[in-house]
């Protein structure tokens, strides 16, 4: 079953070779630069397609003493992150280097921008093949520096606060996590053959045996660490800040992928105690639910649209979470299938957003009006994007978040699948109010903004913005008529957890 | 009789430890504290040498090496480097002086009681039971809470970073305690994480402070809700 494999690790050694160019040479050419960025990508991309390929055989990859471990879970991470990463990457080509109000960026900003987000992915990659407790601390915090100077890309005194803000809060809270698994840790050594490194893989055969009273402190310090990296509810305080002041792109990745990173802990060490300890279930449910209706709420009343985007996201992580939390089959299914789908529904929102704001220059709700005839496929995609989100048939967000409902109240606690379908509904009403705002309403309607916006010729955006975001609107239909096409990925991934879990 | 010295001398460390971290936290010259700072981490290098005697355990002399490189020299130069650059004395803390050291050792002591006779409710392991590495992980959690404060109660950019060494200190020193048996990979990945991060914070500081002026976090939270 195991085998060794040296893909595990190229996965996160081939982008950090190219990071390591981007910040050497990168200020020779732009070949060096926005051409290494791409290559890089498309290389880890390509690892990674391996990596699943194999993993979908039925194989799990380890290397240098099981000290790397790539299963299911890990490789449906490392393919989305490497998808987005493509995507977001093409993207900024247009957006970062050609932003019609900024004009041309300085050639060294521009090398850290590219430099960085291979960075990240390489930590991210790094975080989902270790198989070490507290190298997953170790590499998480690294995917948190990595992403700090992107918030901050373009040093205005807002992303200078909202990255500091978002740096100390995650490193705070992420140091949380440290002690909870170091005091897993030290509890698991006895039941360990001597001198062994307390793997991810072994926990679920220790969970058993270690004292309850240990595995519920280090747990609620897990849940508060890697919820703060997650952005659960009330440990979200740091997202919204940083999604609505990084440029677009970064934000598209940190709602897509960074905070995935925390759920992947979440998963990788609540999940696995979750079954054994009702109480951490209930308390993850409690969390998630107060989290999910406290984020759309806020999301309603946002007429920023990046910060009703971003508090959009502290919702939706909380149905991944708690779909995690639960520690069943079909709880882990669906929490899995919604943070694929959300990677890819909040990166094509983000990218939408980010297409109007480079066509208008705008980014309050209010001031966008009428532009459904002006830009017609940004027009579409946010359509996609906002159904999608709001989980209506036949998009992907429907189909899991109805798995994650059904998981729930399989569980027995109706009261939290109540909420996540009320949450569901505030939801449709939120993104209605924005698409109708922004693409239908004319300025005479309602407020008497957008008279600017009306004088200036607007074009729809270039092709490889428009291309990333149509390529997700594709995948957002696809995957909400045909589901079955992830089946084989989502159920080994599923799978590996409840082998986890058992200890098998 | 050795093993009872150096249990007397790894006590005795570790009061020297605390007290050198509530000096770390309560001057207000930021250079005074950043001093503190730096002989906190080398208390820190001593505890961990002595437990590494004691146990006769090779890995732990690594720990000392990173511990000592980073937190003791590193983090010290990268303060001094940017309080240069930044007013000499803190922010005024919402707290006077009297009163948060009054708190603070009233706080302390209690927790520190609290936890000591608690232990065997956080770690399991027969080691961590026997002194002196009950009173280490008691001062431990302490050390944490009282970065946690810094954090909470001060508004001084600087001061914060210096809290959240503190923190990161507090853990190491659980870590020492509780899992001695970790691979000197993971501990340098730790202690690089904090340095990288204290650079990363001071380097925004100053960023904000040559922007605005100030380096009172209070201000810098005023980023609309």
């Amino acid at each position: 079953m195991a085998t060794d494999s040296i893909l595990t690790v190229l996965v996160f050694l081939v982008p950090l070779a190219f990071a390591l160019l981007i910040f050497l040479c990168g200020g020779i050419s732009r070949v060096l630069r926005e051409g290494a960025a791409l290559v890089g990508i498309c290389f880890t991309l390509v690892i990674s397609g391996m990596i699943a390929y194999r993993v979908l055989r039925g194989e799990v990859l380890t290397y240098w003493n099981m000290n790397f471990y790539v299963d299911g879970l890990s490789s449906l991470m490392e393919l989305l992150g490497s998808v987005m990463g493509v995507v977001i990457i093409i993207y900024s080509l247009s957006y970062v280097n050609h932003h019609p109000r900024l004009g041309d960026l300085p050639e060294h900003r521009l090398r850290l921008y590219y430099g960085l987000i291979l960075l990240f992915l390489s930590m991210m990659n790094w975080t989902c093949a270790t198989n070490n407790m507290i190298m997953l601390y170790v590499s998480l915090e690294a995917t948190t520096l990595a992403t700090a100077f992107l918030v901050t890309f373009y040093w205005r005194r807002e992303s200078i606060e909202a990255g500091y803000k978002y740096l100390l809060l995650v490193t705070v809270g992420v140091t949380f996590a440290l002690l909870g698994c170091v005091l897993i840790y030290s509890a698991g050594i006895p039941y360990l053959p001597a001198r062994k490194i307390l793997l991810l893989t072994e926990l679920g055969k220790i969970a058993g045996s270690i004292p309850r009273s240990i595995v519920l402190l280090a747990s609620s310090l897990i849940i508060v660490g890697f919820g703060t990296k997650a952005g659960l509810v009330p440990f979200h305080t740091w997202l919204p800040d940083a999604h609505a002041e990084a440029p677009i792109p970064v934000s598209a990745l940190l709602s897509g992928i960074v905070i995935k990173v925390g759920a992947y802990a979440l998963a990788r060490t609540i999940t696995i105690f979750a079954p054994r300890f009702p109480a951490i279930v209930l308390f993850v449910a409690i969390l998630c639910s107060f989290g999910m209706l406290v984020g759309m709420i806020m999301a309603l009343v946002q007429d920023d649209i990046k910060r009703m985007l971003a508090y959009s996201s502290v919702s939706q992580i909380a149905y991944v979470v708690e779909g995690l939390g639960l520690g069943t089959y079909l709880g882990i299914y669906g929490g899995l299938f919604q943070l694929m789908n959300h990677t890819i529904i909040k990166g094509l929102l983000f990218l939408t957003a980010g297409s109007l704001m480079f066509a208008t220059g705008e980014r309050k709700i209010s001031g966008l009006s009428q532009l459904r005839k002006r830009m017609p496929v940004t027009a579409f995609c946010f359509f996609v994007g906002a159904l999608s989100i709001s989980g209506m048939p036949p998009f992907n967000g429907f189909v899991s978040k109805f798995t994650i409902f059904l998981a729930v109240a399989e569980q027995g606690l109706l009261w939290a699948a109540v909420i996540a379908v009320i949450t569901g509904f505030l939801s449709v009403a939120c993104f209605a109010k924005a698409a109708y705002l922004i693409f239908w309403m004319t300025p005479a309607e309602g407020h008497g903004h957008g008279g600017s916006a009306e004088l200036a010729p607007m074009k729809e955006s270039p092709p490889p913005m428009l291309a990333g975001m149509i390529f997700l609107s594709g995948l957002c239909i696809l995957l909400g008529v045909y589901p079955q096409l992830v089946h084989p990925m989502l159920d080994s991934a599923a799978k590996t957890i409840l082998k986890l879990l058992t200890g098998l | 009789m050795a093993s009872y010295v150096t249990g007397n001398l790894i006590i005795t460390l570790i009061l020297a430890h605390l007290i050198a971290s509530i000096a770390a936290v309560e001057i207000r010259n930021l250079r005074a504290s950043a001093w503190a700072l730096c002989i906190q981490s080398l208390f820190l290098c001593s505890i961990f040498a002595a437990f590494a005697v004691v146990s006769h355990n090779a890995t732990l002399y690594w720990w000392v090496l990173s511990t000592f490189v980073t937190k003791a020299i590193i983090v010290p130069w990268i303060l001094f480097h940017y309080i240069k650059k930044l007013p000499k004395s803190e922010v005024k803390p919402i707290i006077g002086f009297a009163a948060s050291l009054t708190l603070l050792f009233v706080f302390l002591i209690v927790f520190y009681r609290f936890v000591h006779t608690h232990v065997d409710f956080v770690a399991p392991t027969p080691e961590a039971l026997i002194e002196p590495a009950r009173s280490c992980l008691a001062i431990a959690f302490a050390i944490f809470v009282l970065g946690l404060y810094v954090l909470v109660a001060r508004r001084d950019a600087v001061k914060i970073v210096i809290g959240l060494v503190l923190l990161e200190n507090g853990v190491h020193l659980s870590l020492v305690t509780l899992a001695p048996t970790l691979p000197e990979t993971t501990v340098f990945g730790i202690t690089t994480n904090v340095v990288v991060a204290a650079f990363l914070l001071l380097y925004l500081t100053e960023r904000v402070y040559r922007q605005l002026g100030t380096t009172d976090t209070v201000e810098l939270s005023q980023l609309k809700r």
